[in-house]
C-alpha cells in the first residue's frame, strides 16, 4: 500500500473522482440517483497557442473512449 | 443639366400615386407605434420570466454557495501557515465567469480584474502570465486584449450548480498541462449581497511554494503527499470560486432583467400615452374636416 503506483498514471483529483464514483454507486438505487446529480460534468476544454484557440475537447467522452 | 432638371421635376410635379390623405401621416405613425408597442410588451413578459427564473434559481445557489464556501476556507486555513517567503513572479491566473449573458457586467468585472492585475505595478507579475479562463464570455473579452496569455480555456460550467466534479476536472487538466508558474491566483466575482458583487482574487499555494515555506518544512513530509495536497487544494479553492460566481450570476442576471422590465414599463406608458393622443389627434381632425365641410354646404 505504501508505494501505491496509481500516481505514475494519474493526479489525485483523478484518484478521488474514481473513488467517489464507486461509492456512488454502490449506494442503494434512490440515493444513487440524488448522488449521481452531484458527480456529473459537461466541461469542455481547448488549448491555446499563440493567441489561437484549438479544437474544442470534451473531457468526459475521452475517459469513455479509454 | 439632368440634375437641375430633375430637382424641379420633384418639386413640381404631384407624387404619381395622387396627394396622401391629409390623416395618412398620423395613422402610419399610429401604426408604427403600435407594432413598437405589442413589441414592448413581448419584451416585458420575456425580461420578467426571466428575472422569475433568475430568483429561484439564485435562491437554490445561494445554499449551495454557503456549504461550498466550507471548501475553501478549510484551504485557507493551510496557505494563513505557510506564508510565500518569495511573492511568486509567474502567475498562473485563472478566471471564473461562465457562458450565458444577459447577467450585467458580471464577465466584464472579471476580466478587467485580471488585465488590472497583470499591468500591476505594486506587486509585479510577469506579463506573459499564463491565463485560464472557465466561461466563454470572458474568454473573449480576454482573447481580445491578452490573446498572447491564454493558455487554455474551459465550457459548460455555471449551466446549473458546479460541481466537485467540474472543478476537480479543472484542476486536473491545469496539473496534466506543462504550464509554469510559481503560484496560482483565481479570479471571481465575490457574492457581497443579493444587489452587489465585487471581484476578488484568491492565491493557492503552488506544489513547489509549499515545500518551501517555514511551515512545511518543520515536519517530515513526504513529497508525493505534498504534491496530492497542492492538487487537492487547487480543486477546492476552484470549487469554492465556482460556487460563489454562480450565484453572483444569478444575482446579477435577476436585478438586469429587473432593471430591463421596469424599464419596458416605462416605455409602455410612454407609447401607450402617445398612441392614445394619436388616435384622439386624428379623430379630432376627421371631425374638423367634417363640420367644416359640414358648414360650407
Amino acid at each position: 500500500m505504501s508505494s501505491a503506483t496509481w500516481r505514475n498514471f494519474f493526479t489525485y483529483n483523478k484518484y478521488a473522482q474514481i473513488t467517489a464514483r464507486a461509492v456512488r454507486q454502490s449506494l442503494k438505487e434512490s440515493e444513487r440517483v440524488v448522488a449521481e446529480k452531484r458527480g456529473t460534468t459537461a466541461l469542455k476544454y481547448q488549448q491555446w497557442e499563440n493567441g489561437v484557440g484549438g479544437p474544442q475537447v470534451l473531457l468526459n467522452s475521452e475517459e469513455a473512449k479509454k | 443639366m439632368l440634375a437641375r432638371r430633375s430637382l424641379a421635376r420633384i418639386a413640381t410635379q404631384p407624387s404619381p400615386l395622387g396627394a396622401a390623405p391629409k390623416n395618412a401621416r398620423n395613422m402610419a405613425t399610429l401604426r408604427e407605434i403600435e407594432l413598437r408597442l405589442k413589441s414592448v410588451k413581448n419584451i416585458e413578459k420575456i425580461t420578467k420570466s426571466m428575472k422569475m427564473i433568475a430568483s429561484t434559481k439564485l435562491a437554490k445557489a445561494q445554499r449551495a454557495m454557503q456549504s461550498g464556501k466550507q471548501y475553501g476556507l478549510a484551504n485557507s486555513e493551510i496557505f494563513q501557515h505557510t506564508p510565500l517567503e518569495t511573492p511568486a513572479k509567474r502567475k498562473l491566473f485563472i478566471v471564473v465567469s461562465s457562458d450565458k449573458g444577459l447577467c450585467g457586467g458580471i464577465h466584464s468585472s472579471v476580466s478587467k480584474a485580471t488585465r488590472r492585475a497583470i499591468a500591476d505595478t505594486e506587486k509585479p507579475v510577469d506579463s506573459d502570465s499564463p491565463i485560464m479562463v472557465i466561461g466563454d464570455k470572458s474568454k473573449v473579452q480576454l482573447s481580445r486584449v491578452l490573446a498572447k496569455n491564454l493558455a487554455m480555456s474551459f465550457s459548460q460550467i455555471g449551466r446549473d450548480i458546479p460541481t466537485f466534479a467540474d472543478a476537480a476536472g479543472v484542476a486536473d487538466l491545469i496539473v496534466k498541462s506543462d504550464v509554469k508558474y510559481d503560484g496560482i491566483s483565481i479570479v471571481y466575482n465575490k457574492f457581497v449581497s443579493a444587489v452587489a458583487y465585487e471581484p476578488e482574487i484568491v492565491e493557492v499555494v503552488g506544489e513547489n511554494a509549499l515545500k518551501e515555506s517555514a511551515g512545511f518544512r518543520a515536519y517530515e513530509m513526504e513529497d508525493d503527499v505534498t504534491k496530492d495536497l497542492a492538487e487537492f487544494s487547487l480543486a477546492n479553492a476552484i470549487y469554492a470560486a465556482l460556487v460563489e460566481a454562480h450565484a453572483c450570476e444569478q444575482s446579477a442576471r435577476r436585478n438586469a432583467m429587473d432593471n430591463a422590465s421596469k424599464n419596458a414599463k416605462d416605455m409602455i406608458d410612454r407609447l401607450t400615452m402617445q398612441y392614445n393622443r394619436g388616435r384622439q389627434a386624428a379623430i379630432t381632425n376627421e371631425l374638423v374636416d367634417i363640420i367644416t365641410g359640414a358648414s360650407a354646404l
